[in-house]
């Protein structure tokens, strides 16, 4: 089958693309930070984003249902989304750093699933009759989105939390890497005393250039993880109440207390939370961060960690 | 304390007497204006002062900030009074507080709770100690209820309870939990069978605490929509001006421009979808308003969905039936009351006839899909007919049927070229691995001697033969007509006969909850927009810019500095005699066309060093 040997092609120089990008990230975070090089990075981005693309189009016409049947479907969906949304906010934000966070994350959910898992569980299987409808489409593929956003905007705040608790020699490497675009209003409020709650200065008085860079980069980051959480949790609502109709198109009822459903709910209610302490609270930093990064592992738990369990309608295609 | 807001002109007779939307009058200057916009957007600076310097004729900005405490220093100004002719405006205290009240719903509940101490001082005569009417505890238990940090521990609490019921098996058997939480090994050191039985914990869903929770959070839902977010609305709903300079510095943004004109602004922000209003040297303006409004429909989708589904739980029927292909029941027979609001519908009198069930298999041999023929029908006449499959149920004046299982009712054989005989078989496993059987007697002995042949099926495909002595014979297709011999009979398999497992349902909850779904998931896309507002005075050549925004805080700045770096600069101070004397007038500070073409003329050429 030349449709098998081109999948098994796309999937492979794809990981090895995340692979490199990750490694382009790292590295000029790490050490060397020109030009030549981000282009690189992005354009490679670009490359392994259409190679998934692709793969899993060529996937879905070879097999002739929608690829999000299985666990190796849905990891290669949720690499891919984690590319989109690194060319989104990339294009939007015009910021060089997210790579960092959405370059790894794509590499081991591809890595995942095109490593870890065994040969037969990567084939194509027939669809259940349950998984027989048209809902398929649009509650799997919103609730991977949101998978992804959600956990996208959570290690956004992860990073929050560790760089608030570096130590300060650390800082002038973390910080001179992220060069962002001069805001003058970020500038003028450096002029106040610090009596922003992200940071207790010890000095207040003394003004440090690392704390103002370290200051500066939560901010950003604060502001991209809230923004990017509060795109996600529209996307869940839409994946869990679609995901309820078909319940009641294909089970007899619209929710079940199946521990799916429950853990999308989890999920739900956390990043309720998350959004309510900013929206209305005004928390920024340190304090939703927490809350966020709560938000990370409880949206494993919902993807991956429920099928453990082994039981419950939503079944389909683990390990075991 | 001191009136809120004095006058209010709804959004919407923008062009009333005393506001009106900046649409006519600067469409000259709009063109101009928008001119410059677009090519300052073509060039996508990241640093639009640089490019806007760069233009010539557009403003260089000094002391461009936000929340800038330290004071400005303002060029001279000639004359700014605030419109003579007006009503008496609002007072700069209850201005901030409105604004303040706009800001976060926290402030609205000082707002509020001012309130309620106003109140209830006035009505036990002063005194601190608490006046136990009704509508004073009523108030009391409102505002508790609102709440934001109630409102998050309940969802942790909900959160938290959900989860454990995930980790302990829910609805089993008693016997299930005296065998998987014995006594004398409890699981993290406490939880036994009987914690969970005393605790409800085989139940968490449908336990007192957890429906207390939800109750709870209903409660403070409707709390929250009615102490804040209505009373938000409300606020955001006045397009107030402001009109003293110390209120502007408490926004999130606030800058002067130097020798700028309000008008520009304005047709700025309305080339980038604002909504703007002037009234004499002021203005307002506003985008994305939806965006306050959505959270209440969040609120109030929530608890629709709620309702819906306590409908669902004490208002419906339900029920599950086995039943044979070729056979019929009465719904009546199937449905079980949910709860006390069930009410007996009609179509419970109808019958349900399986007119056949079979099941479609891939070439791998893997089944496909289930499917059962129905028709419905009154003791007369059929009155409906439909095929069913998972994922696509029958409905029926609110009555909906689900495929959901099947079985193996029974094997049709000939048995030595006899007439064909329906052997009914029997369950011998259960769940998902099923494998029915039947036995066929051979000879004249009595039942306890019986010896005979086995037949077993697993499914609709094949069924296999074991002779008395239990050894394995061979396996036949349904229909093929092949005969096998087993014990010196010969048995033709005609057909295996399935039973169709079927759930049925009246629930009069779901439309309800379907409404809530449709709300929930508009309104949490639409909340994703941000509210944003821009207030700016005209201060003789100075213009006092302010704005701020509930959600994409960020972008805004950038947004709104990039909008200010567009302002034109003013060359030409003749126009300042216009300037006062159109903020004198009170009505408007636009001007005739003809003034304002001159005017960007001399701007043009005149460009700034």
């Amino acid at each position: 089958m030349p449709f098998i040997t081109l999948e098994r092609i796309l999937a492979h120089t794809s990981f090895f693309l995340l692979f490199f990008v990750t490694f382009i990230y790292w590295g000029k975070f790490l050490y060397i930070n020109i030009k030549p090089i981000t282009i690189l990075g992005e354009i490679s981005m670009k490359i392994a984003c259409f190679f998934i693309t692709t793969f899993l189009l060529i996937r879905w016409s070879s097999s002739g249902h929608f690829p999000l049947s299985n666990l190796y479907e849905s990891s290669m969906f949720l690499s891919w989304s984690f590319t989109l949304i690194h060319l989104i906010l990339e294009n939007k934000s015009k910021n060089t750093w997210l790579g960092i966070i959405t370059a790894p994350s794509a590499m081991l959910t591809h890595g995942f699933a095109t490593l870890s898992l065994p040969k037969e569980m990567q084939e194509s299987v027939f669809l259940v009759p349950a998984l027989q409808s048209h809902w398929l489409m649009m509650h799997v593929t919103m609730m991977m989105l949101s998978y992804s956003t959600l956990l996208c905007g959570s290690l956004l705040a992860i990073t929050i939390l560790i760089i608030t608790l570096t130590k300060q020699k650390n800082l002038p490497i973390l910080t001179s890497y992220f060069n962002f675009p001069f805001n003058s209003f970020i500038f003028k409020n450096l002029l106040q005393p610090m009596e922003n709650e992200i940071l207790s200065y010890k000095t207040q008085k003394v003004f440090s250039f690392i704390n103002f860079r370290k200051w500066q980069l939560i901010k950003e980051l604060d502001n991209w993880s809230y923004r990017v959480i509060s795109l996600g949790f529209p996307l869940l609502t839409i994946g869990i109440l679609s995901g309820a109709v078909w319940a009641n198109e294909a089970w007899g009822s619209y929710w079940n207390w199946d521990p799916k459903e429950t853990w999308a709910l989890i999920t739900w209610l956390i990043f309720a939370i998350y959004l309510h302490t900013r929206m209305i609270k005004g928390w920024q930093g340190k304090k939703p961060a927490i809350i966020a990064s709560l938000g990370f592992f409880i949206v494993w738990i919902c993807y991956l960690g429920v099928n453990l369990l082994g039981k419950g309608l939503h079944s389909y295609g683990w390990l075991i | 304390m001191a009136s809120v807001v004095k006058w209010h002109v709804p959004p919407a007779s923008g062009v009333s007497g005393l506001g009106r939307r900046l649409s006519s009058d600067f469409s000259s200057v709009g063109r101009e204006a928008q001119l410059n916009f677009l090519s300052c957007r073509g060039c996508n600076h990241l640093l639009p002062r640089v490019s806007a310097a760069a233009k010539g004729n557009v403003r260089q900005k000094q002391n461009r900030s936000s929340n800038s405490s330290e004071p400005k220093i303002k060029s001279p100004v000639i004359v700014a009074p605030g419109p003579i002719s007006a009503p008496s405006l609002t007072e700069l205290s209850s201005e901030d507080e409105v604004q303040s009240a706009v800001d976060s719903s926290v402030s609205a509940q000082n707002l509020e709770s001012r309130r309620l101490s106003s109140s209830q001082s006035s009505s036990s005569g002063g005194g601190p100690s608490w006046n136990l009417t009704p509508r004073s505890v009523g108030r009391r238990v409102l505002r508790e209820l609102s709440s934001l940090q109630l409102a998050i521990g309940e969802l942790f609490a909900i959160a938290g309870l959900s989860a454990l019921g995930t980790i302990i098996e829910q609805n089993e058997a008693p016997q299930f939990y005296f065998e998987s939480y014995p006594e004398d090994k409890p699981l993290f050191g406490f939880l036994t069978w009987r914690t969970i039985l005393d605790f409800d914990l085989n139940h968490i869903y449908s336990s007192w605490y957890y429906l207390g929770l939800l109750l709870l959070l209903a409660a403070s839902l409707m709390a929250c929509t009615s102490t804040r977010q209505l009373p938000l609305v409300k606020v955001a709903r006045r397009w107030s001006f402001m009109k003293s300079t110390s209120s502007y510095k408490k926004l999130q943004i606030s800058d002067t421009l130097e020798k700028a004109k309000l008008s520009d602004l304005a047709t700025l922000l309305m080339a980038e979808g604002f909504e703007v209003f002037a009234r004499g040297p002021a203005l307002y303006a506003f985008r994305g308003l939806a965006g306050r409004y959505a959270p209440i429909g969040v609120h109030l989708a929530l608890l629709l969905i709620m309702a819906g589904a306590t409908l669902s739980a004490i208002g419906g029927y339900h029920g599950t039936v086995m039943v044979p292909q070729g056979l019929s029941f009465q719904i009546g027979d199937v449905l079980q009351p949910n709860g006390i609001l069930a009410t007996p519908s009609p179509v419970m009198n109808l019958q349900i006839h399986i007119d056949k069930f079979y099941i479609d298999y891939r070439p791998t041999g893997e089944v496909s899909q289930f499917h059962s023929d129905l028709s419905v029908a009154t003791r007369k006449e059929q009155v409906y007919k439909k095929s069913i499959a998972v994922n696509d149920p029958l409905r029926y004046d609110g009555l909906t049927m689900y495929q959901t299982d099947w079985a193996i009712s029974a094997v049709q054989v000939r048995i030595d070229g006899s007439d064909p005989v329906n052997l009914v078989m029997a369950a011998l496993e259960k769940g998902d691995k099923k494998l029915y059987g039947t036995f066929l007697p051979l000879g004249e002995e009595g039942l306890a001697k019986a010896k005979g042949i086995s037949i077993l099926a697993r499914d609709l495909q094949s069924v296999v033969f074991y002779d008395q002595e239990g050894k394995f014979v061979g396996v036949r297709r349904p229909g093929s007509g092949r005969p096998i011999e087993v014990d010196g009979t010969s048995i033709v398999v005609d057909d295996v006969i399935g039973s169709s497992g079927l759930e049925l349902k009246m629930d009069p909850g779901v439309p309800v909850v379907y409404a809530g779904f449709g709300i929930l998931m508009l309104t949490t896309c639409i909340s994703y927009l941000s509210h944003s507002q821009i207030w700016a005075l005209q201060e003789g050549t100075n213009l006092v810019v302010g704005g701020k925004s509930n959600r994409a805080k960020v972008e805004f700045e950038i947004e709104l500095n990039k909008i200010l770096d567009l302002v034109p600069e003013l060359t030409n101070f003749e126009n300042e005699n216009v300037l006062v004397s159109a903020s004198n007038s009170g009505v408007t500070i636009a001007r005739s066309p003809s003034a304002t073409n001159n005017f960007t003329e001399k701007a043009e050429k005149q460009p700034v060093d």
